[in-house]
């Protein structure tokens, strides 16, 4: 296929992630802190930032940390190509400049969800009812997955829609437990829950630790689940199945390898000795091995696209300069 | 007038060649099935099913773009739900005229840039007018189209004037756009209007993209292999038309590609794909000329691709339609093209021209200059309405300019008697009123010329306005092609054969 229509997939992929977690991270937040101390509520919502690698950022816009302005930087900023309509109108120009490798029903539900969001008043909806928006959100990217997988042949557009969507979420879910793992102590009961409702995964922690909240627990279930699809490991094997099929002939190409190294490196880890060790060490670790995967993929796949340049039309905030 | 109640209670014809209605006022016996149909509809249902379709299409994204102080707004083209319909012995009237012109037009661009110029020597048109072309590309020289199909995809424009005669208004040689309308407005007809297909054989039109990858393949390159590569060209998702290049690709099931994936290397063009560079042997472009190739046409393109044309020359690659069609669509070069039939296929024209003025002739111009407030005046090389004055509707001052501007460049301009375009009943708000419409059906040229049945209708929405482009506010329709005839006795008023 051809290496832009490739790229764009990747990126609408990504970017419909992103839009997903975000608007996951900002629910959980903002319900979380709604019995809280002014003080406690800024380094909530700077947390938040620093999850998204837009702590920097937003700084220099000298705005306050309450959360109607995090908020509105996050839902419906568009000079933030991070917030939630920036993402998904990416997500769907992206998908534009491939509509004929997509399904007419993949398409519209995108399309659809790119007007709904515009047409809406954010600003209010973020003001009364910010849990209906951002459970649509979420429903709505859920539902393009979903369309996605029941409509889109299994061939080089879906893998590269797979990829950057996976990639982007293992990503992020390394973000949120980098921003929170420190806070991960046994009386932050509730600190603990947000996170994992941030990742839709109280239930499915709950079957498998039941009551427990030891941090460690928190850390393995997020990390290293291989049942739960949005943890980091599960994430990086479904990209890494997708990228072994992308590869002519079974080649180990450099992407894939540093995928596997990155990949192995959490399906062999112990959650105990992470836990002693530096955990933040190794979180970055895994973050920037996630980015040169990224950067890889790229140059492999991509880079027959020579005139543009990749990292600056697609750079997305926090990914840092060039690797 | 006789009609269902309701929709053509307060219908009028103002004197004007009625679609559905003769001048009597009697319904014409193909839209019998469907006025019975309408029966029972009021207006307010129809309005109501248009805002269907209106956010059926914005939902899929059916939009053109339109540029407002640098901020892109998407349209959806309004359909109007009153159908056109066009009976079986009318149609392959139309065919046969197109296809004829279509094939004459072929000829004499294949003699033009790759034979000997014979229309030319033979005097039936002088080379001048030829070279002074707008359109005309002398980097087209020498540049082959496998079976000569150099009009690839024509777009024709036809209106029928007050008589009912079908003429030709324009050619569209270059890269005509809105099949993707003519087959989306026939999808949409079909779900929010299904109940008025009853009783009709309406032809299907949806096999388009099959019809034009198969024109394409065979008109690739000789030495190419048996599946030969096609793509779609696209200027890029910033085009006004981007919807329909899009569908064009997905319709047959080819790569849609913008300049920058394209490369040319020892004069062989290829794509940049994910496993690397792959050869492409043709390639339906829809850039213009200009743009195709910075190296011989305007080098602060962006769009085209380097070396495309050298490729082309050297047999590697066909560029559909072909480059320096224009010089056709040139409209004093239109004057021409009834003799171009009669000089290429013997025959005489099927479909006549709109009578035209040539204005560096002196008896010519002398009369045009004596009736100008009762002609129409248009630039030759403008397309989209644009500068042309209408003689009846023009002020003193514009006719007094348009005067100046004749006599400094003759060559500049053509005339024609106005022509007072059919109506079509259409949706106005509340109730039904007679607006001007025009026909573009879609001609293909590969092993044989094919007629797509039907075309796009497009109507004018504006009371009383004789322009169409969807630029200035105009709509569409569907258009019906009927299998068989409805009946004995139907009056088709285009088919007396009659030329100017």
């Amino acid at each position: 296929m051809l290496a832009r229509d490739a790229e764009s997939l990747f990126w609408s992929g990504r970017y419909l992630e992103r839009a997903e977690d975000t608007a996951r991270l900002l629910d959980v937040t903002y319900h979380g802190m709604l019995e809280t101390t002014p003080d406690e509520e800024a380094l909530a919502w700077n947390d938040v930032l620093a999850a998204l690698r837009l702590d920097g950022v937003y700084a220099k816009t000298g705005r306050p940390l309450t959360a109607t302005a995090v908020c509105e930087f996050l839902v419906l900023d568009t000079t933030n190509a991070g917030s939630i309509l920036s993402a998904v109108g990416q997500a769907r120009e992206n998908a534009r400049t491939v509509r004929e490798q997509l399904s007419t029903e993949l398409w519209e539900t995108l399309n659809s969800f790119c007007l709904e969001l515009r047409a809406r008043n954010l600003r209010a909806d973020l003001e009364f009812q910010p849990h209906e928006l951002y459970g649509m959100v979420r429903r709505q990217c859920q539902t393009v997955a979903g369309v996605a997988a029941e409509t889109m042949s299994r061939d080089e557009g879906w893998r590269f829609f797979v990829l950057g969507w996976n990639l982007e979420r293992a990503e992020m879910s390394c973000r949120l437990l980098s921003a929170r793992y420190r806070q991960l102590s046994p009386s932050a009961f509730h600190q603990w829950m947000g996170t994992l409702r941030s990742a839709s995964g109280l239930e499915a922690y709950r079957r498998t630790y039941r009551a427990s909240m030891d941090p460690a627990d928190v850390v393995e279930f997020l990390l290293l689940s291989r049942t739960f699809p949005r943890s980091v490991l599960f994430s990086l094997r479904t990209a890494e199945n997708a990228l072994a099929r992308l590869a002519p002939d079974g080649e180990l190409t450099r992407p894939l390898r540093q995928l596997g190294r990155v990949r192995a490196g959490l399906e062999f880890a112990d959650v105990r000795e992470l836990m002693q060790g530096d955990l933040g060490e190794e979180l970055w670790v895994v973050e920037e091995g996630i980015r040169q995967v990224a950067a890889s993929v790229a140059t492999q796949y991509f880079s027959n696209s020579r005139e543009f340049d990749l990292h600056s039309v697609h750079l997305m905030p926090g990914e840092g300069g060039r690797p | 007038m006789s009609s269902p109640d309701g929709l053509f209670t307060d219908y009028r014809l103002d004197g004007f060649f009625d679609e559905v209605f003769d001048a009597e006022g009697h319904c014409r016996p193909h839209y019998a099935p469907l006025l019975a149909r309408l029966t029972g509809f009021t207006p307010d249902d129809l309005m109501r099913r248009t805002r269907l379709r209106d956010a059926a299409f914005r939902s899929q994204g059916i939009t053109f773009t339109v540029y407002d102080e640098g901020e892109g707004i998407e349209r959806t083209f309004p359909m109007d739900l009153l159908p056109r319909i066009v009976p079986a012995d009318e149609w392959s009237h139309i065919e046969a005229g197109l296809v004829q012109r279509v094939s004459a037009l072929n000829s004499f661009l294949d003699d033009l840039y790759v034979g000997e110029g014979a229309a030319i020597h033979d005097g039936i048109i002088p080379s001048w007018v030829v070279k002074s072309s707008d359109g005309f590309c002398r980097e087209a020289f020498g540049i082959p189209v496998p079976l000569g199909a150099r009009c690839l995809v024509a777009g024709v424009d036809l209106v029928r004037d007050g008589e009912g005669t079908y003429r030709v208004l324009e050619d569209n040689l270059r890269n005509p756009s809105g099949i993707s309308y003519v087959i989306e407005n026939r999808v949409a007809m079909t779900r929010v209007l299904p109940s008025v297909f009853a009783d009709q054989q309406v032809r299907p039109v949806d096999h388009y993209g099959r019809s034009l990858l198969n024109a394409l393949h065979r008109v690739a390159p000789p030495a190419s292999s048996d599946r030969p590569t096609v793509v779609v060209l696209t200027p890029g998702v910033f085009n006004s038309a981007y919807f329909e290049h899009v569908f064009l690709a997905s319709q047959m099931g080819v790569e849609l590609v913008e300049g920058r994936d394209l490369v040319v290397d020892d004069h062989v063009v290829s794509m940049r794909t994910t496993q690397g560079l792959q050869r492409v042997d043709v390639i339906y472009r829809r850039i213009d000329d200009d743009f195709l190739d910075p190296v011989p046409f305007r080098t602060d393109s962006t769009l085209g691709v380097p070396g495309l044309m050298a490729a082309a020359r050297a047999g590697n690659v066909t560029i559909a339609n072909a480059v320096g069609n224009g010089v056709a669509d040139d409209k004093a070069v239109y004057a021409y093209v009834p003799d171009f039939i009669r000089y290429y296929t013997g025959e005489e024209p099927i479909l006549p021209n709109v009578t035209t003025y040539l204005l560096w002739d002196d008896d010519q111009r002398n009369e045009v200059l004596d009736r100008l407030d009762q002609l129409v005046i248009k630039p030759v090389a403008e397309a989209g309405g644009y500068g042309i004055v209408i003689g009846p509707a023009a002020s003193d001052e514009d006719l007094a300019t348009c005067r100046r501007q004749i006599l400094e460049d003759p060559r500049n301009y053509i005339a024609q008697e106005v022509v007072a375009l059919s109506r079509h009943p259409s949706l106005v708000e509340d109730h039904v009123e007679g607006r001007h419409v025009d026909l573009r059906p879609f001609v293909l040229s590969g092993e044989d010329i094919e007629v797509i049945p039907g075309g796009l209708t497009r109507v004018a929405m504006r009371r009383g306005s004789l322009v169409v482009n969807s630029s200035q506010g105009g709509g569409s329709k569907d258009t019906w092609v009927l299998a068989g005839a409805p009946g004995d006795g139907d009056d088709v008023a285009g088919s007396d054969h009659e030329a100017r």
